[in-house]
Order: structure tokens, then sequence, then C-alpha cells
């Protein structure tokens, strides 16, 4: 028995450091833990570096600017003893866009971890496989087609169900044919982008102006209210992510021998997709179909964990931080022109895309 | 025979009947499996042996009756609760990118741990049990993408030992091996059935099928032929009339178990 794995046998205790930099936390006594889980020591110190960077950048986006409150004055202001300017300024306008921005970079995250694990290929992120799409045709339909009938969030919500709904029906065989997501959730997604043309094109002048905006994503104008449709989302949604995580991690293993684990592929992978698809709609409804960050967060925080797995606390850490960034290039980098932040991350990650797709091909035509 | 006459079996199909878009590739098939033998499923292609595995192994439901795991209805029971008594090695599994050996076979502990509890001593134990058993201790920390085939389909059998179960089903386990590591997996899965196990495997080569099975189970179109020993049931006839091959068997030379030579 080697050593480095599990220590001394010579006591009954549970060993609390594993192979492969993993650590074993334990709750209760040692011989009889009611709590043992297994921490990844480096997806730990990913997801921390993630959440210190992001906390940087949260502090920048709270400073800089014309109407930024400067550092020194930034706790007493948090304190509630600024001018009332500032108040306004840090509650009103910058708090509530940071909060959007962290949580809804969470959500794309860990949504994208959940469909790149489903369909066991980076490609098969909400924004790829139709998800952003439908739910921009969604809320399109209802700001624009059917104004009135729903708010716009819900259409977006519902846009985004219904693009699931084709796509698993489209495959012919469910979620179960992970390689025909991605064709028919790019084909649904293709179909939900020319809704939602036609819907700009015979809209008013305004509304579509208004529409557009909010199709490209963008961080702008968001309030508290905002800040608790999100934060709801994620609070109640990623535990359940969490807990799918190793049946999720058992199924991108094939269908057969997840179940000859007893991981049950038939409930686990719709429950894990109704999650991925919730939070994808939370996000959208509060920010717009913000493109890329689902695709690109999860890919970077499995790169630099080299996890083998949906990773979907480091995901969630790589989509804040990631939302954040774009967020603040999107507000600084051309002077005197506040760009949308979906247009930095489709800037960006579009390029990502064309990477992943060169190498897909490559690998289909070898 | 029947279940009842077999004393209760570990594993039993009642009156099976599994199909694939509505076409019948089982129509009414009943099999126990013998305690404590290696039962090999042998047939030619098409014959329906991989779908009877499938049923075994509950990856693929079946159209009509029954699956019976010691006894009970195997539908009835919780997949972890099957997943701690019946092990599978499937035909075709994905290795992740970026797995060690030690992290692939530690997945095979998942039917005996909770949400909650998700390491413990006996996972320790059973990982390092199995990996002694398919000699790839001391592959623990490579990456299971940099090993060969014949290392990896070890790595496989391992996950499925970690699962610590005294059944075991193999479904066609030598297919992408050459030969030496075809029957160095056999001779492998024939040491796991000495030592006590349950093995029930899918095999495509009828020599190899009559070397190492304790029990035999001929199958064409979708119904068994002949059930036993293969020194007891092997004869000319039996192969010409499953596979459609004039034959003559001599002794194994090495084993003395029949030897299928083909008489064309």
């Amino acid at each position: 028995m080697s050593a480095t794995t599990t220590g001394p046998t010579t006591t009954d205790t549970t060993p609390t450091v594993l192979a492969g930099g993993q650590r074993l936390v334990l709750l209760g006594s040692r011989t009889r833990p009611w709590f043992a889980v297994v921490v990844r020591t480096r997806a730990g110190a990913v997801g921390a570096a993630f959440l210190v960077l992001a906390a940087v950048l949260a502090v920048a986006t709270l400073t800089l600017g014309e109407l930024g409150i400067p550092l020194a004055e930034l706790p007493g202001v948090l304190a509630g003893e600024g001018s009332r300017a500032q108040e306004w300024t840090l509650f009103t306008s910058r708090l509530p866009r940071l909060g959007v921005a962290v949580l809804a970079g969470a959500a794309f995250g860990v949504s994208g971890a959940i469909f790149q694990s489903v369909t066991r290929n980076p490609l098969g992120s909400p924004d790829v496989i139709g998800l952003g799409a439908g739910a921009a045709a969604g809320a399109a339909a209802a700001a624009l087609v059917w104004p009135g009938l729903v708010p716009t969030p819900v259409g977006a919500l519902v846009g985004a169900f219904v693009a699931i709904a084709a796509v698993y029906l489209g495959t012919g065989r469910g979620f179960g044919a992970p390689h025909r997501m991605v064709v028919v959730g790019i084909a649904t997604g293709a179909m939900a982008l020319a809704f939602v043309q036609l819907a700009l094109v015979r809209a008013s002048r305004e509304s579509a102006q208004e529409v557009a905006v909010w199709i490209t994503g963008s961080l702008a104008a968001r309030a508290t209210e905002h800040v608790q449709v999100i934060a709801l989302a994620v609070v109640v949604l990623l535990p359940l992510a969490l807990v799918l995580t190793r049946p999720l991690q058992l199924a991108e293993m094939g269908d057969d021998l997840a179940t000859g684990v007893g991981a049950s592929v038939r409930f686990s992978r719709p429950a894990a997709v109704v999650v991925a698809v919730l939070l994808t709609g939370a996000a959208v409804s509060v920010s717009g179909p913000i493109a890329f960050v689902a695709l690109t967060a999860p890919q970077i925080a499995r790169r630099l964990t080299r996890s083998s797995g949906p990773g979907i606390l480091a995901a969630a850490c790589c989509g804040a931080f990631l939302l954040v960034l774009a967020d603040l290039v999107a507000q600084y980098a051309l002077p005197g022109t506040l760009l949308p932040v979906g247009v930095v991350t489709a800037g960006v990650g579009g390029i990502y895309l064309a990477f992943l797709l060169v190498r897909e091909w490559k690998q289909v035509s070898v | 025979m029947s279940v009842v006459e077999a004393g209760v079996a570990p594993l039993a199909v009642e009156d099976l009947v599994m199909e694939y878009d509505g076409a019948p590739v089982i129509d009414g098939l009943s099999l126990a499996v013998p305690r404590d033998a290696f039962t090999v499923i042998v047939g030619p292609n098409g014959c329906g042996k991989s779908t009877l595995l499938r049923a075994l192994a509950r990856t693929m439901k079946p159209r009509a009756g029954r699956v019976l795991l010691d006894g009970a209805p195997i539908g009835d029971l919780r997949g972890k609760e099957v997943a701690r008594r019946v092990a599978l090695l499937p035909q075709s599994p994905i290795a992740p990118e970026a797995i060690t050996v030690g992290d692939l076979v530690a997945r095979g502990r998942y039917p005996h741990q909770g949400l909650l509890r998700q390491w413990s001593d006996a996972d320790a134990r059973a990982v390092e049990g199995a990996l002694a058993a398919t000699e790839t201790a001391e592959l623990r920390d490579r990456l299971v993408s940099s090993l060969s085939g014949g290392q990896r389909q070890r790595v496989w059998l391992a996950m499925a030992l970690a699962q610590d179960t005294g059944l075991l089903l193999l479904d066609e386990p030598t297919t992408f091996l050459d030969i030496a590591h075809q029957y160095e997996m056999l001779s492998l899965c024939a040491r796991l059935h000495r030592e006590g196990r349950t093995l029930v495997a899918v095999l495509h080569d009828l020599n190899q099928a009559a070397r190492f099975a304790t029990h035999l189970v001929v199958m064409r179109d979708g119904a068994v032929v002949a059930q036993g020993p293969p020194s007891d049931i092997i004869t000319a006839e039996l192969v010409e009339s499953v596979f459609g091959m004039p034959a003559r068997i001599i002794p194994d030379p090495v084993t003395g178990t029949p030897l299928v030579v083909p008489a064309t």
C-alpha cells in the first residue's frame, strides 16, 4: 500500500490527505464522520484566486470614473457617512450594477459548466446551443410582438425553455445524444435570432432601440430588484447544481457506466438541464443574453484547476470574475463611450469560439 | 431449467422481451445465472447476447418480463442499492480529460458514498484492493489518457472492482485489445472468479469462451440454444446449427477444453 495515498494505515481514522492534491474535509468523529467531502486543493485555490481578483476589480468599478468614490472614502460611504450624491452613486447605481455582474456571471458560469458536462463538449454551452438566443427571442416577443402580455424577463425565461424544448425534441433522443444537442442547438439559436431580427424590423424605432440594447446584453441602469432576482436564483440553484455534480461527473463517462455505479442518468441529466436553464433565464432576465461567459468561464476554470468534472464552484467564481472584468472594460476601454458589456464579451468570446470550432473541425477531419 | 430449481439465482431473467425501436431482439427468454460461476454468453452477431447483458445490467429497459437480483425484481431496487451488488464493465466507457488512474478507480465507490459522506476508510481500502487485483497500483498517478489499451482496460476493470460487488458483468471486455492482452484480460477475469466472484461476460470468440467459462450460454435469434459446462455442450452439430459453419471439435492442447476448428 502506497503511503502517498492513504498515509499511515495503522490507525482506524480516515486519512485526510488523499491522492492527486485532494483533501478530505471531515466533521464529526474522526473514525465515523457524518460529513466527509473531498475537496481538490487546486480547485479551491483557483476559485479563491478568482474571487480575490473579482474583489479587486469590484473596488475599481466603485472608485473609477467621474462619479467614482475615492478609495479612502469608500468605507465611510459604505457605512452611510458619505454625501447624498456619493450615496446615490454607490447604492443606486454602482453597487446594484456590480451585484448583477457578479451574480449573473456566476449563474452563466454554472449554467455553462452544466451544459458542457451534459453535452460532453465545450461547444455545448447555453449561448452556443440557442438558449441565449431563445431567451432573446422570448424577450423580443414579450416586449415588441405582444407587448403587455407578460413582463420581458418572463418572456426571456419562456424563450429559454422553448429553445431547450426544441433541442430536446430535435435530437430525437432527448438529452441522451450529446453531439446532436450541439448541432440542433446551433440551428435553434439561428432560428431564434431570425425571429429577433423580424421583431426588431417590425417594431417602432424607440422600442426596437431599447430591446436591441437589452439583447446585446447590458448592465447599465441596474437596480436593487435586479440584484434580488439573480441573488434568489443563485442562492436556490447553486446548491442544487452542487448536489448534481457527482452524478454529472459519472454521466460524462457514458450512460452505461453511470447506470452501472448507480447514478441515475434518467433523473440527474434532465434535473441538471432544468437547473441550468433556470440559471441562464434568471441571468438573461437581469442582464440580457450576455454572450460567451457561459462558454468560456467553465473552460478557463477547468484548464486552471485541471479538474476532470464539471467544476461548478470554480466555474461560478470564474464567471463572476469575467463579467466584472468585461463590464469594467466596457465602461472605460473607449474614453467617452459606454459600450454594452455584451459587445465586449462577444468580441473576446468570439475569438475563443472560433478557436474551438477550428479544433473541432480538425478532430473531425483527421 | 427454472429459477426455483436453481435455488435463488443471484441474477435471473423471466420471460424477457427486449426491443429496439419496436423490433424484438429477444422475445420471451428465461435464464438463471448460476452462483459462483464464470458464465459466458456467446452467439453470432445480432443474436441478442449484448442486449441480454444490457437487461441484466439494467442499462436498457425490458419491454416485458422481469430481471431478478437475488430473487427480487431489479426495477424495484434503488440504483445505488443494485450497484452495491452488481458491477458492470461497459463496452466503451469514456475517460474524462485529465483524470488520473487513482481518481478514476475511486469513482467506482460512488454507490457506497452519500452526499455528505464522500470518502471513508472503506473506500480507500476498496480502491487499494482493486488496484492491486488488476496490477495497476503503480499506474495510480498516471493520466488515463497516457495508458496503453491493455492498461486502460485493466483500469476500467479496477473501477468496477472498487464497487466491491459479488457479481460482475462484462460486455465484450476484449473487443479493442490485441490477442495477448485479450488473454491477459480473460485470465484476470478467471482469477477474479476463482477468488469467489460470480462473473457474467459476453464474448465474441467461441474458443476463448470455451477456455475460460465454467458455464456457457449459447444464443441464437434471441433465444438460448444450449447452456452448461463448455465440454458438455460444445459439439460440431451445435456449432454448425448456431454459427452456420461446419466444424470439428478437438481438445485444446493447452487446457483440454473444447477447441472449435473450422472444417470448411
